[in-house]
């Protein structure tokens, strides 16, 4: 039976919409299993003034039948089958007559019992009881009290339809009663009209004006656009946030094309397409990647009749870029260089001091990093960035359009005409600034990024600052994943213990925390990160596991280690291998550390196993060193048969103390050179699965 | 239609909806929400409706009369209802229509922007409303003030006046737009912008802006003291206003900006929980 509920409320933000619609879902779809209710479809549909969900349910719920087990057959009935007191007590106490009590077999054997049916009750009085309690709970990122409304949501509720099997399915929330009704278009075509169903509600809508799905929405934008930019044979600079915030911020979607003077052209397409964007929510158009004198806007409107939409937006635009010419200018008007002065006045962090601080410490941290990567002739421009790349917190451009930071200043330093390395460089130190951005295209850009984020990351973590699941506020998160991309996007060979200590004493004695406290807490949260991108890229846990456990000096290691295991997991080496290496692990768990001397070594088997040991070693260890992981673990696999032969044939336990000492000490060197290439403890392979399931 | 035209309309409209007319207020003041009409008839429990005209100033919005539409003092419309009524937005709609707007011509939208004053420790959940991509309202349901929550919960509209007028004549320069049949905005304000904007950005003396802060907070400090809370709450304005005019001349470093707003606030919730106490016994 059909299921229509409307939440007609004043204009939600897109994401509210998208939170709630899922949520919605999500409730009404654990109140229907729990309660036995067949839910045939269930679909949800959203625009900024209407939640809708639409779904065909059982008209009720499934009957259920039920055993009650009462006393054991034996007890219940006397030999000639005449009832005994207990069968009849439990016949009374179960309101039925000792006739309809049945036989039923037990793994413990028979007993008497009874089949009980209860009828479904009809789903729309569950529905009734259910639906307040769930719209009332629904939660959005930021809620709200209108009027003298016990009750918080997104935006004021206006009205709410809920129908069941075509019929108002009545129920209240906090005075607001349902009812069949619904409206159009809030301006276009607002009276109310009555439906009975969701055919009828779609279609309803769509005459008055309103678009119900948001793909519908999306791609009558879609078309537009190509429509308005195929004469100009231009391109729609992309914007997927943009055109997701449009397509649920509008009811009826028209696209206008407008223009601007050309002479505002001669502003870079950044401050062009973030005028256009955050002011008013307009797209830029190109054409070879160059910015032309148009935009595109979406209006919530069914035509431009008269252009007004069009002119109005135009002017609005032109005053805004009018403004951004004069930050343009303005800022120009006192070089980079004179300007970091003023970086003394603003406050990176109240305890870790000013930007003037930390462009002092990002200047020793980059210089280091050239210094450690073998990079002479960049480190002259990667410092100089450093040291400029934060002074355009101080312009008029970024308190404007915050979101241009670092983008801006390295416009500005390419414009007073700086080497190429060091306006890229500027221009990129905040990227990747987010899951779906680019790290930096540049190496000083990549090592400048890396800089600021350690230092970040050291200094908050220093004064005591901690993540946890929901609160991140100096987005820690964001820049240890930004370092373990640069890392390795960059295949750069740095140990991240070196760079945290460095970073810690380029703040001198300004932390609370010890340094092995932040160096430890470091550690792991960029393991943690590393973790998350590996599996992000569909690597077996087990693995990524086995390759972090390895360490992380240098961090880019981690992922030759994964990539090596990855590649190596299909080889018929690989699970006998790995069985090996754990029966080593748990032969040595908790001893001492002893040493092997050659010369104890009595049978055949442990003198073989020594000498392949020590060839393969040698062998390997210089591949590890060179990041050769897939040719050192071929190397390694070598050592199974000459240790399985040594499983066989020697008693490692052996009398003697200083024999078994010995043989143990075989074993630890070996187990210390696996512990190189990854920790093989964590890899789960077939045999052990099986093992564990039984 | 005149900006004075405008601002009569607005009166009928808004004096129809049952609103008291409130003059402005004597004082420098950012916004209409400062105003003690707004700021303290939000805190209690009774209905209230009021509406006026705000002139605001904002000294670092200052442009010498030389761009068309930043000025350091603008004009406000400042309409508050308590409890929000539910069909408010429409009450909203049709003051735009009886302005003469033809809203099946244009596209009116209410775009998501949650307004804050950390000074006064007030913020609230609405929209810009954007006429074809012009803000000329900030409508918003709000939430706190004081540091207090809201209930019943007011809504507050500000129409942004100079805006609105310019869409209304049509026009790009602010200076250009008509005050009255014979008078333009040019001719009433343009000098006031160039000195205003010399004073707040050239020529404020830092140190005796200052002192006159520490002056107007010590003096704050006293009355809330003594429960004279109007007297008081007009020195937060003051201080309010002498910070805005140290933040234009860049005397103000962002630790400095955070503190000193931080202090300003602290005050004004001294002075809105004394407030509530006091409506609580009555």
């Amino acid at each position: 039976m059909e299921f229509l509920l409307e939440i007609n409320t004043e204009e939600m933000p897109a994401s509210h919409i998208k939170a709630g619609l899922f949520q919605l879902k999500g409730k009404i779809e654990k109140e229907l299993q729990a309660n036995h209710i067949t839910c045939l479809s269930l679909e949800t549909y959203g625009t900024c003034r209407r939640l809708v969900v639409v779904g065909d349910f059982a008209p009720q719920q499934e009957d259920r039948e039920e055993v009650i087990i009462g006393p054991p057959k034996a007890v219940a009935f006397a030999a000639d089958g005449s009832p005994a007191q207990a069968a009849l007590g439990f016949a009374r106490s179960q309101h039925t007559e000792v006739g309809r009590l049945l036989v039923i077999p037990t793994p413990r054997g028979e007993y008497v019992g009874l089949k009980k049916i209860t009828k479904g009750r009809p789903t729309d009085g569950i529905l009734c009881g259910a639906l307040p309690g769930i719209i009332t709970s629904l939660s959005f990122p930021k809620m709200m009290k209108w009027d003298e409304v016990n009750l918080r949501f997104s935006r004021p509720i206006k009205r709410i339809l809920c129908l069941w099997g075509g019929k108002v399915l009545t129920f209240s929330i906090e005075g607001l009663k349902t009812n069949g009704l619904t409206s159009g278009h809030k301006l276009h075509s607002p009276q109310p009209f009555k439906v009975i169903s969701f055919r009828e509600y779609r279609a309803g809508l769509k005459k008055n004006k309103v678009i119900l799905s948001a793909e519908e929405r999306k791609s009558m934008i879609l078309t537009q656009i190509e429509k308005r930019l195929a004469p100009l044979e231009a391109q729609l600079y992309p914007d997927e946030e943009l055109l997701e915030k449009l397509t649920y911020d509008v009811e009826y979607p028209y696209v206008f094309l407008g223009e601007f003077p050309q002479e505002y052209l001669r502003l870079p397409l950044e401050v062009l397409s973030v005028a256009m964007r955050e002011g008013q929510k307009l797209f830029s158009v190109i054409r070879e990647g160059r910015q032309l004198p148009f935009f595109l806007g979406v209006a919530d409107a069914l035509r431009d009749r008269k252009s007004l939409i069009r002119r109005g937006n135009e002017r609005v635009l032109r005053a805004r870029l009018e403004d951004a010419r004069f930050f343009w200018e303005q800022d120009l008007k006192v070089p980079l260089a004179q300007r970091a002065a003023g970086l003394r006045q603003v406050m990176f962090q109240e305890k870790l001091g000013h930007y003037e601080d930390k462009s002092a410490r990002l200047k020793q941290l980059v210089a280091y990093l050239c210094d450690r990567l073998d990079e002479k002739k960049l480190k002259k421009d990667a410092v100089q960035a450093a040291e400029l790349c934060k002074v355009d917190l101080l312009t008029e451009m970024v308190r404007e359009f915050p979101s241009l930071q670092g983008k801006v200043g390295g416009l500005y330093a390419r414009e007073e005409g700086y080497p190429s390395t060091v306006s890229q460089a500027i221009y990129e130190h905040y990227q990747p600034a987010g899951l779906e951005d680019l790290p930096p295209s540049s190496h000083a850009g990549a090592l400048l990024s890396l800089a600021d984020r350690v230092d970040s990351i050291v200094g908050v973590v220093g004064i005591g600052v901690q993540v946890t699941g929901s609160s991140d506020p100096f987005g820690l998160r964001r820049h240890a994943g930004g370092i373990c991309r640069i890392v390795l996007d960059r295949k750069l060979l740095l140990s991240f213990d070196h760079l945290l200590e460095k970073a810690f004493s380029a703040y001198g004695d300004g932390l609370e925390k010890s340094k092995k406290e932040i160096i430890e807490y470091c550690r792991a949260f960029l393991g943690q990160r590393l973790r998350f991108i590996y599996e992000g890229q569909g690597y077996r846990y087990d693995l990524v596991e086995a390759a972090l456990g390895a360490g992380l000096d240098p961090i880019y290691f981690s992922y030759l280690r994964l990539m090596a295991l990855a590649s190596l997991q299909k080889s018929p080496h690989f699970e006998p291998f790995i069985l090996m290496a754990k029966r080593v692990n748990n032969i040595l768990r908790g001893l001492p550390p002893y040493a092997v001397n050659p010369d104890l070594f009595a049978e055949k088997e442990e003198q073989e196993l020594w000498s392949s040991f020590s060839i393969i070693r040698d062998n390997a260890l210089p591949l590890i060193a060179a990041g050769e992981f897939v040719k050192a673990q071929n190397m390694i696999f070598k050592l199974e048969a000459p240790l399985s032969a040594f499983f066989d044939q020697v008693l490692v336990m052996a009398e003697d103390r200083r024999v078994r000492q010995n043989r143990l000490a075989l074993l630890q060197a070996i187990s210390g050179l696996l512990l190189e290439m990854a920790d093989f403890s964590q890899v789960v392979v077939e045999g052990e699965k099986k093992e564990r399931a039984s | 239609m005149s900006l004075q035209n405008l601002i009569m309309n607005l009166q009928k409209y808004w004096s129809d909806q049952g609103c008291y007319l409130a003059q402005p207020y004597d004082l420098e003041v950012g916004a209409g929400t400062m105003t003690p009409d707004t700021f303290f008839r939000v805190l209690d429990r009774r209905p209230w409706r009021v509406s006026y005209v705000q002139p605001s100033r904002r000294p670092n919005d200052g442009r010498f009369g030389e761009n068309p539409h930043r000025v350091q003092k603008h004009h406000q419309y400042q309409v508050i209802i308590k409890p929000s009524p539910s069909d408010i937005q429409k009450i909203y709609i049709d003051s735009l229509v009886n302005l003469g707007i033809d809203l099946s011509v244009h596209d009116l939208r209410f775009d998501e922007d949650d307004w804050e004053s950390p000074t006064i420790g007030a913020w609230g959940v609405g929209w810009q409303v954007v006429l074809d991509g012009l803000e000329i309202t900030q409508f918003t349901y709000f939430q706190q003030a004081g540091g207090v929550e809201l209930f019943p919960v007011p809504v507050e509209i500000t129409y942004g006046l100079e805006r609105l007028e310019m869409f209304l004549e049509g026009k790009d320069n602010m200076f250009d737009l008509d005050w009255s049949g014979d008078v333009s905005y040019r001719d009433l304000r343009l000098r006031e912008e160039k000195e205003f904007s010399e004073y707040n950005f050239n020529l404020a003396d830092i140190d005796r802006l200052r002192k006159s802060f520490a002056l107007a907070e010590a003096e704050a400090t006293m009355l809330i003291d003594k429960g004279l809370l109007l007297p008081a709450y007009d020195m937060c304005l003051k201080c309010s206003h002498l910070f805005n005019l140290l933040d234009a001349r860049g005397a103000v470093s962002v630790t400095e900006r955070v503190k000193t707003i931080g202090q300003i606030r602290s005050l004004v919730v001294r002075i809105a929980q004394k407030y509530c106490a006091e409506q609580g016994r009555t």
